[in-house]
């Protein structure tokens, strides 16, 4: 072959180049209007773990990632044209909202607090009661219960169809300019997904690239060890239900809120009797950002809820064995923490918040920041 | 007049069944199901047809107590699970996961079950020290007893699923 180019004369050879080069901007020219949109490539830590499923039928690709967002700010999708799915999930708050019940287009308020959206990639049953199995499925309530955005999926589809944006969006991103609500759900699945947080100072920690302070380390171990009083251990346990790596495991427990519970939790769903007042373990991660706490945001601060393990279990049949008789005093009823080991562990609980994630521009409001 | 007493019996008789079958949910069941010939929805009664073993072994806290219940291995055979002559090839690659009332699953294989691999036994029990499990334990507990870590004895049993693991 090479012998060939060199009996080219000169300026053949300038030609042949050039033509090889035009035949590659073409290429690339083509390519990028194939109209197939490109895969988005999920970046998590290996300590995660590969323990969750993306729906053969909505892969994530870019197109559908931005889509996702704009849906996701879009207050079309509200009855009124008043909310969106970011004004309960707010980004500065972990996707959360500082309520303890949110208030709806009708004005009247949420049964449950608004759960933060957080590393929902590795969750598998959505909601304080784990009765929803996918985020494709998750989306239907919010976006139709009338105490949250309140209108039917056909009016939102109708709302979009007449934009001037979204029939391209949606054309990109799935191939169509057919709106339907399917494609919505998809969508805002997909923008779901990549809302990943993993780079708190523990994450950090667990990388080898931080070092905690001292009280860190006490309120780490506290937090993780089981209390021994027969063997001078002193722990508190939060890692049975709140550990690993991604302080989520998805674990459903009665954690002792109330004796009675109005809400029953999982409960109304599976008719157990043993299931009263048992919700999902939350994530702690962002947790100081996220108050107030628990299903129906009872407490404010996060020493709150230390004292509450601490001090205040409520006693019940269905209360978790994990947390009945778990004390540092041998006989006790609840935890009896000293006042600085509460502290260490609110240290500890401190070093869960990921700014990275809060101020991650892509994930912000893209409504907003592009009318700036 | 006949027509509106017969739709209210009838609404009474559907009112009855609900609340006779929502009731019937309220007792916790075990299912067996996955790779299996005859899923089975067991109730703590149902067990009384296997062979009872006892064990006595300390739990966690360090205190004694006496274990009754069958062998896991007895109720996968019911179930109509490969184990025995039919053990081998790729059902080799079959895993028994466990999953409990709070979301907690461990996983056993299926050697690890079968008396033609091993003498260790799982017991699927239903008593400690002669009562019922209490709620949060039972009904139905899995201990391992070659297992020095307790982590798979795993308490509050609703479903155990035979699976191939897939790569
Ligand atoms: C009016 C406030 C409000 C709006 C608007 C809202 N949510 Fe929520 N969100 C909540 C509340 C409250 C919960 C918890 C409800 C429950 O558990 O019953 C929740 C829970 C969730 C969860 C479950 C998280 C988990 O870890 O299980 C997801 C996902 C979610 N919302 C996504 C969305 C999406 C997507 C939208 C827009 C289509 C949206 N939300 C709009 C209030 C809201
Ligand atoms: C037996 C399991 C279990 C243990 C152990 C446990 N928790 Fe929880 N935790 C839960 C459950 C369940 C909830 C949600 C309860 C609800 O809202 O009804 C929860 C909620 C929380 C919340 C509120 C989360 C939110 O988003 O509102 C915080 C904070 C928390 N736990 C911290 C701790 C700390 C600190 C410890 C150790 C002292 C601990 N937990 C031990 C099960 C547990």
């Amino acid at each position: 072959m090479n012998h060939y180019t060199h009996i080219l004369p000169r300026i053949k050879r300038k030609w042949l180049l050039l033509c090889v080069a035009l035949l590659k901007v073409v290429l690339s020219a083509l390519k990028v209007d194939d109209g197939k949109p490109e895969p988005y490539p999920l970046v998590y830590p290996a300590n995660f773990g590969g323990r969750f499923t993306i729906p053969a039928d909505n892969p994530l690709t870019k197109e559908g990632v931005h889509l996702g967002r704009m849906l996701f700010y879009e207050k079309q999708l509200s009855a009124d044209n008043s909310l969106s799915c970011g004004s309960c999930h707010q980004q500065k708050l972990a996707f959360s909202d500082g309520r303890a019940l949110s208030v709806g287009v009708d004005k009247s308020l949420t049964s449950r607090n608004a759960m933060a959206l957080v590393n929902l990639l590795w969750v598998r049953n959505f909601f304080w009661d784990g009765r929803s199995a996918s985020l494709e499925d998750q989306a239907v309530f919010p976006m139709t219960n009338p105490h949250e955005m309140g209108q039917s999926l056909d009016e939102s589809v109708r709302k979009l169809q007449q934009t001037p944006v979204y029939p391209a969006l949606f054309k990109k991103a799935f191939g169509t300019a057919n709106i339907d609500a399917d494609k919505i759900r998809k969508a805002l699945a997909q923008f779901e997904r990549t809302l990943i947080s993993a780079d708190s100072p523990y994450d950090r920690y667990l990388a080898g690239t931080y070092q905690p302070t001292s009280q860190e380390l006490r309120g780490m171990t506290l937090f993780m060890e089981a209390p021994a009083p027969e063997r001078g251990m002193r722990g508190a346990n939060c890692g049975h239900c709140h550990g690993g790596p991604k302080t989520f495991k998805e674990l459903f427990h009665n954690n002792g809120l109330d004796a009675a519970p109005k809400d029953t939790g999982i409960e109304a769903i599976s008719h157990q009797a043993s299931d009263k007042g048992r919700f999902r373990v939350p994530t702690l991660r962002n947790i100081a950002l996220t108050a107030p706490y628990m299903h129906d945001g009872r407490f404010k601060t996060l020493e709150e809820v230390i004292d509450h393990y601490n001090e205040h279990l409520q006693e019940s049949a269905t209360l978790s064995t994990f947390l009945r008789g778990t004390s540092n005093e041998k006989g006790g009823k609840t935890l009896l923490l000293n006042a600085t080991e509460k502290a260490d562990i609110m240290a500890f609980l401190h070093m869960l918040t990921d700014t990275t994630f809060i101020n991650n521009p892509a994930f912000s409001d893209i409504n907003y920041s592009q009318k700036q | 007049m006949r027509n509106i007493r017969n739709i209210g019996y009838r609404l009474l008789i559907l009112f009855l069944s609900i609340s006779l079958l929502s009731h019937a949910q309220n007792t916790a069941t075990l299912s067996i199901s996955g790779e299996v010939l005859t899923p089975l929805e067991l109730k703590k009664e149902d067990l009384a047809s296997y062979k009872q073993q006892t064990y006595k072994t300390k739990g966690k806290e360090g205190k004694e107590h006496e274990y009754k219940g069958v062998a896991l291995v007895e109720v996968l055979e019911k179930a109509g699970v490969t184990l025995g002559g039919k053990l081998r090839g790729e059902n080799l690659a079959k895993a028994v996961l466990v999953k409990a009332a709070d979301g907690y699953e461990v996983v056993y294989s299926l050697p690890e079950l079968d008396p033609e691999f091993t003498t260790n036994v799982v017991l699927l029990v239903t008593e400690k020290d002669g009562a019922p499990l209490p709620t949060g334990e039972g009904p139905f507990r899995l201990i391992a007893l070659q297992d020095k870590k307790q982590a798979r004895w795993i308490r509050e049993i609703r479903a155990i699923k035979v699976v191939f693991v897939k790569d």
